[in-house]
């Protein structure tokens, strides 16, 4: 090629131009479909390398950069920011010294003057054979202990919830960053071409507060974002309308099939065309693959009754179970990167975990949705041997102060000092690694920005968090910024 | 463990290194299997770059420098090494140097660690050499043999590529497939058969001209170039992050880009205006300051940190806009460390930031506006909710009196006179009474009252104080304490109005300070009285009526909910809801626009690590050192610090700025631009593909006056441009990319030309220009997700750019088509294939509604006839006769499914979404 002076650009810049010459070389939709087979062949991503995306098939499974430990991931994203001290972080010092204030502590927090120092508002015991101290808040999470790895030092840069939320899903405060499901269905492909690499499954409440920010691909190309549905709510646009009848469907599809035919021999040659034919092919069949996988009326009684989805007490509960259950569907499908959404946006903490005035009353309620499905998606996961291969990622955006708001029966966020935590697939069992003071208000062991959190996901899926790179604006772009440190302690 | 070992070998006397060291043969090979990995050419962790001699004896960004020649103890390398500082022993992970190296780095250092010139292994390229930062230098143009293929100096520029690589060009493309692909192009839209027709039986050469010029003048030219900078500038309608509330005034900047692009105002122009607009009579084009996601105060911590980082963010997102739209710099990453790759310092970074210290994100007033309508709008949603309220003097009880706006309705009546008489102010008649305005409205709902409709005032008597309280203030049509009227008596008083001649009214609004601020001189006890011609004075309202006066409901304005009867309260609640909002988005009846507010600038200073917790020293407004000499004092205004930087980014002789717009505006011609990272010119951007055509390209703008139009016509009018798009084997081979430009690299147009056009054949595209935007979802931002619209209403068939843009939440049917979120700036649009876009072209209501709409327009011209309907279909689709075989398969389908089945196959065709 004249004109390049390749030497100028960055390595992974070399490599992306390399790339698309190479893939616009390929010139009917049958070559670049080969080419993804012989792509596929090639298992470890090679040296410095970014994904391949062929065109024609930008779904096709690709390759690592090291062997993996884990083949999918469920994130369950508790959105609102849980309280650490009412769960997984116990403070037997927060509980000598309830009601009285916190000694150098900030005067003003996040949403306004700060009270004094409130004890845990759950009795805290040990459990399983580490002895790890849970809340009674949680009492079917609580029995997992013994598989769990235990991060409780993470902290975030900022503290308001949508940016952190913009945060935790895609390392950057701000708006307009990919979310990790879409870095790696971009790195990854799927292992099913009948469903999304990457589905979002919202809370029956409601969308989480940064929104469609958890699941966008922003610049990275949209076949990478996240498709939100959930056990009751459908894709958009899975079907016609009602007024429109099977046949017409079936005689539009066909005669358009015929029509692009007749186009793409006028135009030989041209790839985007070819793969726009097989867009509708793979969207065809995704009419037939996602009502199945939506069906749980497969799912047998005792199933139904371990996650909770059995009953009409609790219309939450029940179709959060459901979300749970197909959680774990859609892995078993092959789909990479499911996000399960507990909690929804802003409502004084009512539809979710921001507990800021009456956080036990309210807390009450959200664990009784939370706990015995997200359990029972584990303990399902773990019975039929998928917990070998999926990784289960349990976040939150950050945690809460210590202290009462002043005048308030809550607390205020907390972005120095939270806990997430890690199960399944090339996890170590039983750790808890970090720490925050005595008195839970800040991390001072171990401490780990998001940035390492993330990384350590990426890390078990096989992925050089450093070296998954996409080039916007100038830079590089990759889920960590320029941060991020693989979090050892918690790996087998 | 290690430092034992070093001070155990150092005690025993056992090491001691008896020769002098050499920096070839002992230190690189220390520093290649220890250091380069994070310190190399791959990453330069915190900055540190131990391969190239001067990089690494400046040190890193923290700890610099770290080899101090002559004296190894004061140099952090050798602490690191020795692992001094537990936290800091490098190299962090895997083997630690051995004591005998640290021993041979320290004496390297205390011999004056010498590095000779020349022995590194890679050379950095000087940053100043680096091409785009160079003077344009268009030289002469390229003259080629082949006679048949120029039609203009592009084309010399890409046939001198193309020979180069042994290629040739494609033939021109055939009339119909060029008037597609400029229609497209240019305006967004399909041309329509009379258009094809016309241009297909003119045969002169100039045919093509007059096409060009025609869609030049079109208005639809602006609303489809527009949308590219939108994308660029990253606009929206909400102001983002979690609550993503609307920023209801930010459209008139996305009507200043259109009448921008329409008018071709020269680019020079286009950039002074967008940075200093309020001195140039252009306020919408500053929204370019502000076009990005902000949190609104609400959402930021109380706490000062989070203040003080929220603040840096913006101030942050100004210098991104400016750096990368204009010069195509990636100057924020200068934010938290130097730039990694270009001449831009931490330093430069934070006095790029202080040209904007006094730019704040906020509403202001649009002056001169061509809206009107936010007045008269109001103005009708208050005579709507006046109606509702009970009459004065009809024995029903009526709200209590206010300060912000009292309502008096009455039977009509002919006045050639009407007095208000105060006879009790609030807080046992202490005060003075104090009127803003007060508005007389005739049957007709016109103010008659307005000093500007020859009326009338006089008095008992106004305490006056100039500017502020005197008595024409009352009838001035301005609201607030700041202009109004103040009797001189305490507790009493009187005001009258007489009118040039006698009017029939029906209503009376008044209050002590529209704008709610004020709680004081408020009369509570008045009468109202109006007289005709023959004299004697007639109450027509009074506060006898009146809810009994409570203090803590002073700001309850007449729309209240309890001032409605039961019957009305609900809907009318809902009404005055509507009122309230709107009146806090255009305060004063005035059209305001989100493109900041102006003050007097903030200090500011060099942040450590971007962190608003490190200041350092202050910084006065400058432009990049490398990149000249301009600065201001730190005591500069906020107009003379816009005004300067707007000066040399809009210079000709500013290297980039010609340059990165050129390059854009081919780039939005052929998909792919000379430059392919449009916003990065910098060292880590993509080299020019034809360097000597972009520094032509930029010279011409610069010599057309900053015609962009220019630009545009000697683009499509190219024989390059007019090339077919057929793929050719031996083009493949040596440029699959199509970079040389051996064929039109044809695509797939975007979600706005699609829908545009789908609605254009349809025949439902509304024309309707500028304004507020039509919705795309059922709410207008907020918490708790964005519903679509499934069902467009008229107004929902205007062209997509006029869109009440959600940022981050892309259209439902439209978004999958690679829109950009408006969160990041888009210089190009990706060309992503999904099965999601399939799904929503194929199944949504709004294919199915405008299929239906398509056939019924096809019936309406075409008539009954099946192959008329077929051919007809074509015309409007494709410009062309459907082939035989294609009419065949397309009549069975028309009479088995319908026609509208027909329509919705041809929205989701190939042909119809691809620019030919």
């Amino acid at each position: 090629m004249s004109g390049y002076s390749a030497e100028h650009l960055s390595r992974s810049g070399r490599h992306l131009l390399d790339r698309r010459n190479f893939l616009s070389s390929s010139a009917t939709a049958l070559s670049s479909i080969a080419l993804a087979k012989m792509l596929q062949t090639d298992q470890l991503l090679a040296g410095n390398a970014s994904p391949v995306i062929d065109p024609a098939q930008p779904y096709a499974p690709r390759g690592t950069h090291h062997e993996p430990k884990a083949k999918n991931v469920i994130v369950i994203f508790c959105a609102g920011a849980v309280s650490q001290l009412e769960t997984w972080d116990y403070k037997p010092e927060l509980i000598r010294q309830d009601g009285k204030p916190l000694k150098g502590g900030p005067a003003v927090t996040f949403q306004g003057p700060a009270g004094n120092l409130a004890r845990p508002q759950y009795a805290f015991r040990q459990r399983g054979n580490t002895g790890k101290w849970v809340s009674d808040m949680i009492p079917h999470l609580a029995e997992l202990t013994d598989d769990i790895a235990f991060v409780q030092s993470l902290t975030s840069e900022t503290n308001t919830h949508g940016p952190a939320e913009n945060f935790l899903s895609t390392g950057f405060v701000q708006d307009g960053f990919p979310s990790m499901g879409s870095w790696l269905s971009y790195a990854l492909g799927s292992e099913n071409q009948d469903l999304p690499a990457f589905v979002s499954i919202l809370d029956p409440r409601g969308v989480p507060q940064a929104s469609v920010n958890n699941w966008g691909s922003a610049f990275l190309p949209a076949e990478f974002q996240g498709t939100p549905f959930s056990a009751s709510r459908p894709i958009r646009n899975l079907n016609s309308p009602g007024n429109i009848s099977g046949n017409q469907d079936a005689a539009a599809r066909s005669f358009l099939q015929r029509m692009n035919a007749r186009h793409l021999e006028k135009n030989p040659g041209d790839g985007k065309l070819a793969a726009r034919i097989a867009s509708y092919e793979l969207a065809a069949r995704m009419q037939l693959s996602v009502p199945e996988i939506g069906d749980l009326s497969t799912e047998p009684e005792h199933i139904l009754k371990l996650y909770g989805a059995d009953s009409d007490v609790n219309p939450t509960k029940t179709a959060y179970a459901k979300n749970c259950i197909l959680a774990r569907r859609l892995v078993e499908k092959g789909v990479r990167f499911v996000q399960l959404f507990n909690g929804a946006y802003a409502s004084g903490g009512r539809l979710n975990w921001d507990g800021h005035r009456e956080l036990k009353k309210q807390y009450d309620v959200h664990a009784e949705i939370l706990d015995q499905p997200t359990a029972a998606l584990i303990k399902d996961l773990k019975q039929r041997g998928l917990l070998e291969d999926t990784l289960v990622v349990f976040c939150t955006e950050f945690g809460r102060m210590p202290m009462f708001q002043k005048g308030a029966q809550g607390r205020d966020h907390n972005p120095d000092g939270f806990t997430c935590w890690l199960t399944g697939a090339g996890v170590k069992p039983g750790v808890t690694h970090g720490k925050t003071d005595e008195l839970g208000r800040k991390a001072v062991e171990d401490i780990h920005p998001l940035y390492d959190f993330n990384a350590t996901i990426l890390h078990l899926l096989g992925i050089d968090h450093e070296r998954l790179t996409y080039f916007h604006n100038g830079i590089e772009r990759r889920l960590t910024n320029v941060e991020g440190h693989v979090i050892r302690q918690v790996l087998t | 463990m290690k430092q034992f070992w070093y001070f155990a070998a150092l005690f025993f006397g056992v090491l001691s290194i008896g020769y002098s060291v050499d920096f070839v043969k002992d230190i690189q090979p220390i520093f290649e299997s220890h250091c380069y990995d994070c310190h190399g050419a791959e990453k330069q962790k915190s900055g540190l770059r131990l391969d190239v001699r001067s990089r690494a004896l400046k040190g890193g960004e923290y700890e610099g420098p770290n080899i101090v020649p002559g004296d190894a103890e004061a140099s952090n390398l050798i602490h690191f090494v020795r692992g001094d500082d537990g936290e800091k022993t490098m190299p962090p992970k895997g083997e630690g140097l051995s004591v005998l190296e640290i021993k041979t780095l320290e004496q390297w250092i205390n011999d004056g660690a010498i590095w000779p010139e020349g022995v590194d292994k890679v050379t950095l390229k000087d940053p100043r050499e680096h091409w785009s930062f160079q003077p344009l230098n268009p030289q002469a143009v390229p003259t080629t043999k082949d006679r048949g293929f120029p039609r203009n100096a592009i084309d010399h520029y890409i046939l001198t590529g193309l020979k180069a690589a042994n290629l040739s060009p494609n033939p021109p493309a055939d009339k119909r497939t060029w008037l597609r692909r400029v229609y497209l192009d240019l305006t967004g839209l399909l041309p329509m058969p009379d258009a094809v027709a016309a241009f297909l039986d003119d045969e002169s050469e100039e045919a093509y001209e007059k096409v060009v010029d025609s869609l030049l003048a079109s208005p639809r030219y602006g609303e489809r170039w527009a949308q590219h900078w939108l994308d660029v500038v990253r606009y929206a309608d909400t102001h983002g992050f979690e609550v993503n509330t609307p920023r209801p005034n930010a459209w008139p900047y996305r009507d200043y880009v259109i009448e921008a692009f329409n008018s071709d105002t020269p680019y020079d122009r286009f950039i002074r205006e967008q940075l200093t607009g309020d001195l140039e009579g252009k306020d919408s084009a500053t929204g370019f300051l502000v076009t990005a996601a902000a949190l609104l105060p609400g959402q930021i911590g109380k706490d000062e940190e989070s203040k003080r980082l929220a603040r840096q963010d913006e101030l942050g997102e100004i210098v991104n806009n400016v750096g990368e739209a204009f010069l195509g710099l990636s100057i924020g990453c200068a934010r938290c460390h130097d730039h990694k790759f270009d001449p831009v310092s931490a330093k430069d970074y934070y006095a790029m930031q202080a040209f904007f210290s006094g730019v704040l994100y906020g509403d202001r007033e649009l002056p001169n506006s061509k809206y009107e309508e936010p007045a008269i709008k109001l103005a009708r949603m208050e005579a709507e909710l006046a109606k509702q309220l009970p009459s004065a003097m009809s024995g029903v009880e009526r709200g209590q009196v206010n300060v912000v706006l009292n309502v008096e309705r009455f039977e009509p009546v002919v006045a050639k006179k009407v007095r208000f008489t105060v006879l009790e102010t609030m807080a046992e008649n202490r005060r003075e009474a104090c009127i803003d305005e007060f508005e007389i409205f005739d049957t007709s709902g016109r103010n008659v009252a307005l000093a500007s409709s020859e009326v009338k005032v006089s008095a008992s008597g106004s305490r006056i104080q100039p500017g502020r309280h005197e008595l024409p203030f009352i009838n001035d049509g301005v609201y607030g304490n700041s202009r109004s009227w103040m009797s001189d008596k305490v507790g009493t008083g009187w005001v009258e109005f007489e009118f040039a001649e006698s009017q029939k009214i029906d209503r009376i609004f008044w209050g002590r300070d529209r704008e709610g601020k004020f709680g004081d001189r408020l009369a509570v006890n008045y009468k109202i009285e109006v007289s005709n011609d023959s004299g004697g004075w007639k109450r027509v309202a009074d506060s006898t009526d009146r809810h009994l006066f409570q203090q803590k409901h002073i700001k309850r304005h007449a729309f209240h909910k309890e001032a409605f009867p039961a019957a009305v309260r609900s809907s009318a609640t809902k009404l005055s809801a509507e009122r309230d909002a709107f009146v806090k988005q255009h305060p004063g009846g005035k059209q305001m626009v989100f493109a900041g507010q102006f003050t007097s600038p903030e200090p500011m200073y060099l942040l450590r690590r971007g962190d608003p917790e490190q200041p350092g020293e202050e910084v006065a407004p400058a432009v990049p050192e490398f990149f000249g000499s301009v600065s201001l004092p730190r005591e500069a205004g906020d107009r003379d610090r816009r005004r300067t930087l707007a000066q040399w980014v809009s210079s000709p002789e500013n290297p980039l700025t010609a340059r990165v717009m050129a390059n854009r505006i081919w780039q939005w011609h052929f998909g792919i631009g000379l430059v392919e990272t449009a916003n990065d010119f910098g060292l880590s951007g993509v080299e020019p593909s034809h360097p000597e055509l972009l520094d032509w390209l930029a010279a011409e703008l610069i010599h057309s006056g900053w015609s962009l139009k220019h630009l545009h016509r000697l683009i499509v009018l190219s024989a390059t441009y007019r090339q077919s798009s057929q793929y050719r084997s031996d083009g493949m081979a040596v440029d699959s990319g199509s970079r040389l430009l051996w064929r039109y690299p044809s695509r797939r147009i975007e979600a706005e030309p699609i829908r545009d056009s789908m609605l254009l054949v349809s025949g439902s595209l509304n024309l309707e220009t500028g304004g507020p935007g039509f919705d795309l979802f059922q709410k207008r931002g907020g918490l708790s997700g964005f519903p679509p619209v499934e069902v467009f209403k008229k107004s929902g068939f205007r062209r997509m750019i006029y869109a009440h843009k959600i940022r981050m939440e892309r259209d439902a049917v439209f978004g999958a088509f690679d829109c950009p979120d408006a969160g990041q700036s888009a210089p190009l649009r990706r060309q992503s294939t999904t099965p999601i876009q399939a799904l929503n072209l194929f199944n949504s209501q709004f294919t199915i509604d405008q299929s239906e709409l398509f056939a019924k327009h096809i019936i309406s011209i075409a008539g009954d006839e099946v192959a008329e309907q077929v051919n007809y279909a074509w015309q409007l689709s494709f410009s062309r006769s459907p082939d035989p075989d294609e009419r065949d398969d397309a009549i069975s389908l028309v009479l088995s499914h319908g026609l509208a089945t027909l329509c919705r196959a041809i929205y989701n065709s190939n042909e119809f979404v691809f620019l030919p």
